[in-house]
């Protein structure tokens, strides 16, 4: 399970950010997930939980958005995958085939090159200082 | 008491990607063409592994960074064909990353590298997001593994640069329609080469071994 790995890598990052920044507290933790990316927000999340005990991080809100694919092709097409399609697509019964099958250029039809959807971004987050900071 | 809210932007698979550029670069500096070999438990990684180590040793110089959970076996197997093998433990993970790479790095002797082969630990999920800084993507996939495991695992295939289908003389025994897998990796992936192998079918061994060879001669020459 890499969400284990994961979790240190973002509460270290968290905890030197809130640490530069004075905190005494971290009230949320905003991540960015690409939906191509091979990671579970829940898993991720009670990861986090478990490694931010006892630490000023131990109450934060761990909050996941989620980053719809985006495709580029030869033909000069840019954007994101239609994600009403994908909804509309049940044939396919995991979401992450849904996705990869539909990387197809919505313009000219080719198969086209995943450019976004794989990220896993520490956003941002919200701190709690004392007055003087 | 204030609240702040920071910005951070940091993206945890870009930190492996920086350091996976960096492994490749080095790689680049000494012509060493490297090769991450993915694939599930028993697909037959170390074997095919071990296949381009006696085709090619005599030929060109091999070195292997065998990644698995706790054990050593594949390790001792390539230590058995008298190449020299890293061993990378990766203790809980269940794959490689650029920073466990990069620290094997140091630990081979890369003016003396051609090839350097590197397995992946088995699984069709995890390596998907963590680049090594390899040249060659290898996905390898078992008719074992039943004809509906490629289109349970899209994103290994849509990501690789070669995909082996292995085992195929079994494929009547295990009721598994090899050209079904074949079909299905293009359907995800249409450009990427597929090969159909079998350790006792040398004809499809040569096929994969060129392969790899066609990588290290164009690597010399760059």
């Amino acid at each position: 399970m890499h969400e284990f790995s994961i979790a240190c890598e973002i509460f270290e990052q968290v905890m030197t950010t809130a640490k530069e920044h004075g905190a005494t507290e971290v009230k949320h933790v905003t991540l960015q997930m690409g939906r191509l990316s091979h990671t579970n927000p829940e898993q991720l999340s009670f990861c986090f939980k478990v490694l931010s005990e006892e630490s000023i991080a131990e109450n934060a809100d761990f909050i996941v958005e989620m980053i719809p694919p985006s495709l580029e092709c030869e033909c000069g097409y840019t954007g994101t995958v239609d994600e009403e399609k994908i909804r509309e697509n049940c044939e396919f019964k995991s979401e992450l085939l849904a996705y990869a099958a539909v990387m197809e250029c919505p313009i000219c039809g080719k198969p086209a090159q995943i450019t976004g959807g794989r990220e896993l971004i520490i956003k941002s987050i919200e701190i709690e200082t004392e007055d003087q900071n | 008491m204030l609240m702040h809210v920071i910005d951070m932007g940091h993206d945890v698979y870009k930190a492996n990607d920086k350091v996976a550029e960096k492994n490749k670069k080095k790689l680049d500096k000494y012509q060493v063409f490297s090769v991450n070999v993915m694939g599930a438990i028993g697909s037959g990684k170390t074997t095919l592994i071990e296949e381009v180590i006696r085709q090619l040793k005599d030929k060109y110089k091999i070195a292997v960074i065998a990644g698995d959970v706790i054990a050593e076996m594949d390790s001792s197997r390539f230590r058995k064909l008298d190449v020299p093998t890293i061993p990378v433990n990766t203790g809980k993970e269940c794959h490689l990353d650029a920073k466990l790479v990069e620290k094997a790095l140091d630990e081979i002797d890369l003016n003396n590298t051609d090839l350097l082969l590197i397995e992946n630990v088995g699984n069709l999920i995890c390596p998907v997001d963590f680049k090594l800084g390899e040249h060659l993507r290898v996905v390898i996939v078992s008719v074992t593994e039943g004809d509906d495991i490629i289109l349970k695992h899209p994103m290994i295939f849509k990501t690789s640069d070669l995909a082996v289908i292995n085992k195929v003389d079994i494929a009547h025994a295990v009721d598994v329609d090899a050209e079904k897998m074949r079909d299905d990796i293009l359907s995800l992936n249409p450009n990427v080469p597929v090969i159909l192998t079998s350790k006792h079918d040398w004809e499809s061994l040569e096929t994969w071994i060129s392969f790899i060879e066609l990588g290290v001669k164009e690597s010399q020459n760059r």
